[in-house]
């Protein structure tokens, strides 16, 4: 509700309006592109090339209901320009050459509320890779509708709507999506119980 | 049971999206089906490991647009891509216009030249005397005179040697015949005689052997004529009996028909006379 007055506001060029929907989407959308491309930095430059985007073009928003799967679609035009061009220019993170282990690593400065249990924090961290790791092997299509329903809570329609697909074809992609999850777990051997032991 | 969910049905089911109706529907698929509900489970289990994935907690950067006043025309990438292109080609037309570049074609051939052109000098042979048509006509018919003149002056000639030839040749001849005669006439009388009773005993020979040869062969002939005289008159002794058969056997048949008939006219007659009398 609080983000349909927000966009209302901002369509008619309320550049307050406009910074609050950032502070309110920016985690949203940073959280998509990074499950996207498990990178930090790609993930924070689409993030600012999707809201300056959003800046610009929220004029010609027609209903605003329709935010979030608008929004979500300039992200993932973004995600999917920066793929193609990921694809014919390799790059590496300065972090992925020396990744370091234990306090040195760099996911340790990732990882927030340190100061509660730092080991078991930083387990979470690596936990949480590990299956991010799982989640790059998807098809590209795959990983899309998976993070955007499983992480992002779209609903199917919004999800429909984002990507200009029918609702059929996002439930048949989030169907092959986690049949093949299944199978990268079985393949790493990451079960419920091994979670559960490693928590 | 010919139900089974497909893959979107599945899904619904497993977020609850899916009415009461299809829920019951699947619920009795997996009742049916066991294997297929362990595989559902599976795919929730996968679900509930999947969401142990935690966000990333981030800053929001302040993001700073400047104010868009409209930037002017010259700008925009579609007059600078124009404006590029039109670029391009009028230094290609520049570099070809220095460079003396020209490109032709005429007459299936295509010219691409550099520089000043340069006029290429082609020896064209020209007709110095040129001749008349009645001049040509008088110089074949010389030449034909002449070699009419040629050609009959060879014929003379061959015709001369040849008679030559033919006079040389019957003179050689006569006086062949004219020694052999001269070696015949000296022969002696004996040799004469020999030669001759030689040519009667030869001919002697030949005439016995002709007779001999054809008392034979009249023989044959005779024999065979015979032969086959006999067989013709026994043949035609045979087509004459037959014919005389048929004749016999026809006369018989008419005269058969003839009694017969006659026999009929009486009849009638007799039973025409018998009714008349009766009438009366």
């Amino acid at each position: 509700m609080q983000t349909d007055a927000l966009v209302g506001r901002a369509r008619e060029g309320d550049k307050n309006a406009q910074g609050r929907l950032v502070k309110l989407w920016y985690k949203r959308i940073y959280n998509f592109n990074y499950k996207f491309f498990f990178d930090h930095d790609l993930a924070m430059e689409v993030s600012q090339k999707t809201f300056i985007a959003m800046h610009k073009n929220i004029g010609g928003l027609q209903e605003v209901s329709r935010f979030k799967s608008w929004l979500y679609t300039i992200s993932v035009n973004f995600c999917r320009e920066e793929l193609r061009k990921k694809k014919s220019n390799k790059s590496l993170s300065l972090n992925d050459l020396r990744p370091g282990e234990g306090e040195d690593s760099y996911r340790w400065e990732e990882s927030g509320n340190r100061g509660e249990n730092p080991d078991r924090q930083l387990r979470h961290t690596e936990l949480s890779d590990l299956l991010q790791s799982c989640l790059m092997e998807l098809s590209d299509e795959q990983r899309e509708v998976v993070i955007m329903k499983e992480y992002e809570g779209l609903k199917f329609r919004e999800i429909a709507e984002a990507l200009n697909i029918s609702e059929n074809t996002v439930k048949s992609r989030m169907y092959y999506g986690l049949d093949g999850l299944k199978r990268i777990l079985e393949r790493r051997n990451i079960t419920k119980e091994t979670i559960g032991y490693e928590l | 049971m010919s139900y089974k969910p497909d893959e979107a049905t599945l899904i619904s089911y497993l977020y609850g999206e899916l009415d009461a109706k299809e829920s019951e529907k699947v619920i009795q698929y997996f009742q049916q089906y066991p294997e297929a509900l362990k595989q559902f489970h599976e795919m929730a289990n996968t679900l509930n490991v999947m969401r142990t994935v935690e966000d990333k907690e981030v800053i929001a950067p302040t993001i700073f647009v400047g104010q868009d006043t409209g930037s002017p025309f010259w700008q925009s990438s579609y007059f600078k891509m124009s404006m590029s292109i039109a670029a391009s080609f009028l230094l290609i037309i520049a570099a070809g216009k220095l460079s003396g570049l020209e490109v032709s074609y005429s007459s299936g051939e295509l010219r691409i030249s550099f520089g000043n052109k340069q006029a290429i000098q082609r020896e064209i042979i020209q007709p110095t005397n040129l001749l008349t048509q009645n001049q040509v006509q008088e110089m074949i018919d010389a030449s034909l005179t002449t070699n009419n003149s040629v050609i009959a002056a060879n014929w003379t000639e061959t015709q001369k040697k040849l008679d030559k030839s033919i006079k040389n040749s019957l003179a050689v001849n006569s006086q062949k015949i004219d020694d052999l005669m001269k070696n015949t006439s000296h022969a002696s009388e004996e040799q004469v005689r020999g030669f001759v009773s030689s040519l009667q005993a030869d001919n002697l020979r030949l005439m016995k052997d002709y007779m001999q040869l054809s008392s034979k062969e009249q023989k044959q002939y005779v024999e065979t004529l015979l032969v086959d005289f006999s067989s013709y008159l026994k043949e035609q002794r045979n087509q004459d009996l037959q014919l005389f058969q048929t004749r016999m056997t026809s006369i018989e048949k008419n005269t058969v028909q003839f009694k017969q008939e006659t026999e009929q006219i009486l009849a009638s007659i007799i039973s025409s006379g018998s009714k008349s009398k009766n009438t009366y």
